[in-house]
């Protein structure tokens, strides 16, 4: 009894002497680098830059965003301008920063790289990383105020033609484990999730024309080993089809997206390798207000973006699949929450191929906190010259959605 | 009659060619705050034939196969919001003209008034321009629909199986241009669901129709998918439409079964979702068990209306006498009789189905199942072939009888990726490949199952193959379908769909028709009609 009392009270002392090394959150600059960026701003912010001074500001962007605003042409723009904007720290919300505290000083990695005790733990696992995996299960930990809804208006453009095809979906979308923010935290019990379904979304759509009350269903499981499952219901033809794994590189309703690229990337962290590359400070879009973009009918690229400096965590990300349809991937990470800022592909002959830009913003959540959640993106092919450009409305972070939304009945029960 | 193409047609065409309709729009609009959702589409479909025959063109005057212009209109209307009460109503409604018989005098020569009026238009039966109207309740774990319906119960394409609610009309198109759902008639009927909590994601589906009866709509005599209104060669047959095909169509008409409960059909489906682990592997079934008690959609002979099964026979108050009569009378060029009613029979049958589909990971595919016993499936009988001689579609009809029959099908669909075309002309670089098998078996003596089609099969079986993708992000689709059945005959279609914008759609295609004995199935004898196809539209 003594020695339980005495392994337990020592267990206890080391596990605060490692919360106490956990420093989270973490903002993009502090000190010295924090006076210096103020200082560049004294000069930049709220300057609109365009194809004419964009060479003044071309160390803070990356070179798919350079080429976008100096030669607008390529995506189908007479002019791509942005507005500088002060860099402002997050404000993460309670449940986020507990969970990480919590949960941080004990995260470790299995021998495969899997995150011990995932689906039983929550919050940013690493918050000090050192390797590229490790920001990778960080970017897994963002669970986007646990769940959401919102509609997206997109476009899908061919910026030669300035021929457009409208898109608009409404989307639900609930995390089902590393739940921060909404009760049951960090996860549902067994009862409520017997599959051990990791994340969920569902989706209606309302244009184009061909796809109206098309619905989909998605569920990525804890287990990173096991395929997510995918059906869509195709009003067309008022079936339910099951999609095969292997039709996750296939485009979604002719985007530049591909299944894999929702979010950034939604399939298991394990499918990847990734290198950590040092960190990039660039100009990002952290604070946009949405009703600030804006394009001309054939352009594939948002003007209006607001970008403010943020010091980035960048990830060289190849798929372990030798004949994946990216021959790399580099994700450009937040070091606030951890959510990807943008990415860039590369095809297999290492060409850059196409850029995922998001435009995020604070909105309010569960408890009268408030999340980061992306609210306009663009994914372009450079190869191309194509564009998919949307805007997102988000209309609730951090609600209750009954699961039983994630079934396959309702794909056409919701729908016509 | 005038040449004069459809105004509608015509106008439509001119519009659409030159893009003349609006290109700013959204894909469907809302009004009275969001309450009512309006989109529909306006679709021009031709059809012209490449390869008629000698024997045929004496019924027709050009090579055109079909011109059918065709509107919709979808209405969803939200009645009622509450968080626990839901109730929409949902229209979709059509209207639809066939200008062929317009333009072209021998074709309209070759069918019967009565055939044509009601092929020309939604004019089959008074509601056929409302293709589906309901009320759709949703009360906690109920949803209850009650109005005109169409219901989706299958797996797969190209073949039936278990989807047997709603009967097809296969008058204008085949399953290889347009899936079986763009043929479903809608039957007003009474349908319930109850979502489980069980085990599985049981959910509980029943249908009551309550004596909406239709038969199948096989394509009419003398139009481009039906039979030419008589034999092969220059015989001046008189009266010319009124072949066997259209007395047979105009019997079937005239014995429908009345609007009445004691037409019911009934229908019972469980839908689940079950996990299984298998070797460790997992695999989330979507599966279906189902039951169903109704009509065939073709009827029998009344067997006390069916006279002497001999050539003797001219009784036309008799099925087989008013046929021996008709034949004999177009050859002297008589009058044609009217046909009278109740010479046949719609009869009950039933059927237990079931089906199940899931990822296997080992394929990289999805595997598609489907099965049916079908139990006491009305049958006519005829002769054997030493008793007499003649093909299946003339033998004399000698009775009925019921046979049980059991249908499978197995789909795999798999994606075939090529990264280098995935990184040209905006190709998903995917091509969606579905490879099916269907087989079909009778059981019991099929020695005096008389069939116009199959005679004296006992089974057959199909094969068939989809490859589809896409080019230009979305906006060029080709796809190529083929149907093959082991009695060598069958079907190809290649098709590309161009989406360039939100609204306009157009689709050219060839479809190719093979068959070694043009009576071994419907599609078989339509061997002569390889054509090319245009389809034009726009939709909001």
């Amino acid at each position: 009894m003594k020695k339980t009392i005495m392994f337990a009270l020592s267990f206890l002392f080391a596990a605060q002497c490692f919360a106490e090394e956990i420093s989270f959150p973490t903002v993009s600059y502090e000190g010295e680098e924090l006076a210096a960026v103020k200082l560049w701003e004294k000069s930049w912010s709220g300057k609109k830059i365009t194809a004419e001074n964009v060479d003044q500001v071309k160390d803070f962007l990356h070179e798919g965003a350079y080429n976008a605003v100096k030669n607008p042409e390529i995506f189908g723009a007479d002019a791509i301008w942005f507005e500088v904007v002060p860099y402002r720290p997050y404000t993460l919300s309670k449940g986020i920063i507990e969970a990480t505290k919590k949960y941080a000083p004990n995260s470790k990695l299995d021998e495969k790289g899997g995150l011990v005790g995932y689906g039983d733990v929550a919050g940013i696992p690493f918050p000090q990383p050192k390797t590229g995996i490790e920001m990778a299960w960080n970017f897994d930990g963002n669970t986007r105020g646990d769940s959401h809804t919102e509609v997206q208006f997109g476009a899908v453009v061919d910026c030669k033609t300035r021929f457009e095809r409208e898109t608009e979906q409404h989307r639900w979308e609930l995390y089902w484990i590393g739940r921060c923010d909404v009760p049951p935290t960090p996860a549902f019990s067994k009862e409520v999730n017997p599959r051990g379904i990791a994340r969920s979304f569902f989706q209606r759509h309302a244009a184009p024309a061909d796809f109206v009350d098309t619905t989909m269903l998605e569920i990525k499981y804890k287990d990173p080993h096991r395929m997510e499952d995918l059906w869509v219901y195709t009003a067309m033809f008022r079936r339910i089809r099951r999609y095969a794994n292997n039709q996750r590189t296939d485009s979604i309703d002719g985007t530049d997206m591909i299944y894999d690229d929702q979010d950034g990337w939604y399939t298991s962290v394990l499918h990847n390798t990734y290198e950590f590359k040092g960190r990039e400070d660039l100009l990002v879009v952290r604070h946009q207000d949405a009703a600030k973009v804006e394009r001309i009918k054939g352009q594939g690229y948002w003007s209006g973006l607001q970008r403010e400096r943020a010091n980035l965590w960048v990830v060289e990300v190849k798929n372990n699949d030798k004949n994946y349809i990216y021959g790399k991937q580099i994700w450009y990470l937040d070091p606030e929450d951890w959510h990807m800022d943008f990415k860039v592909m590369y095809n297999r002959q290492g060409q850059m191929w196409k850029m995922y830009e998001f435009g995020f913003d604070e909105f309010p959540s569960y408890g009268g906190q408030t999340t980061p959640i992306f609210n306009t993106e663009h994914i372009v092919d450079f190869l191309r010259n194509h564009g998919s450009a949307s805007k997102r409305g988000i209309k609730e972070v951090g609600l209750e959605i009954p699961t039983t939304l994630f079934r396959t009945k309702s794909l056409k029960q919701k729908s016509y | 009659m005038k040449k004069t193409i459809n105004v509608f047609s015509a106008t439509f065409l001119v519009l659409a060619v030159t893009g003349i309709f609006v290109s700013d729009g959204q894909a469907a609009f809302h009004l009275f705050d969001e309450k009512l959702r309006v989109k529909g589409s306006v679709y021009e479909f031709m059809i012209y034939r490449t390869n008629i025959k000698d024997d045929e063109k004496q019924y027709r005057d050009s090579d055109l196969g079909l011109m059918r212009a065709k509107g919709t209109l979808e209405l969803l209307y939200k009645a009622v919001e509450k968080e626990n009460l839901q109730v929409n109503v949902f229209g979709f409604f059509q209207w639809w003209r066939e200008s062929v018989p317009d333009v072209d005098d021998e074709y309209h020569r070759s069918m019967t008034n009565s055939n044509r009026k009601r092929f020309q238009g939604p004019y089959y039966d008074q509601d056929d321009w409302i293709n589906e109207l309901y009320v759709d309740l949703y009360a906690g774990k109920w949803n209850i629909r009650l109005g005109k319906q169409i219901v989706f119960w299958s797996e797969v394409e190209m073949v039936r199986t278990i989807d047997r609610i709603n009967p097809l009309d296969l008058r204008y198109t085949t399953p290889g241009i347009d899936p079986f759902d763009e043929m479903k008639l809608g039957l007003w009927m009474m349908r319930g669901f109850y979502n489980s909590d069980l085990p599985g994601q049981l959910v509980f589906e029943w249908i009551w129709v309550p004596g909406d009866y239709e038969g199948v709509r096989t394509p009419r005599e003398g139009s481009n998918w039906g039979a030419n209104p008589g034999p092969e060669g220059k015989a001046e047959l008189r009266p010319r439409p009124f072949g066997q095909g259209a007395a047979v169509n105009e019997m079937w008409r005239k014995s429908q079964p009345a609007f009445s409960i004691r037409n019911s059909t009934f229908a019972f489906r469980v839908r689940g979702n079950s996990e299984v682990s298998i070797f460790g592997e997992f695999y989330l079934l979507d599966w279906t068990v189902s039951y169903y008690h109704g009509m065939n959609n073709t009827p029998v002979a009344n067997r006390g209306k069916l006279g002497e099964p001999n050539i003797l026979n001219m009784d036309p108050s008799t099925t087989n006498g008013y046929l021996n009569n008709l034949a004999i009378r177009r050859l002297l060029g008589a009058d044609f009789l009217e046909v009278p009613r109740g010479l046949w029979e719609y009869k009950f049958f039933d059927a237990v189905g079931a089906s199940c589909q899931t990822y296997v990971p080992k394929l990289g595919a999805v595997v598609r199942g489907e099965f049916s016993y079908e139990i006491g499936l009305p049958e006519l009988k005829a002769y054997t072939d030493d008793v007499e001689a003649s093909p299946s579609y003339m033998k004399q009809i000698i009775g009925t009888t019921e046979r049980d029959v059991i249908n499978a099908g197995v789909t795999v669909d798999k994606p075939l990726k090529s990264n280098w075309l995935s990184q040209r002309w905006g190709a998903s670089g995917v091509f969606d490949c579905t490879l099916g098998w269907f087989g079909q078996w009778r059981l019991g003596d099929v020695s005096r199952i008389r069939r116009t089609f199959a005679y004296q099969d006992r089974s057959q079986t199909n094969f068939t193959l989809t490859v589809r993708t896409r080019f230009r992000n979305n906006e060029v689709w080709p796809t190529f379908r083929m149907l093959y059945n082991t009695r060598n005959w069958g079907y190809g279609v290649f098709a590309v769909r161009y989406t360039p914008g939100k609204h306009l759609r157009y689709e050219l295609g060839y479809l190719w028709f093979f068959a070694n004995n043009p009576y071994a199935f419907r599609e078989a004898n339509a061997e002569d009609n390889d054509s090319v196809y245009f389809r034009i539209g726009y939709e909001f």
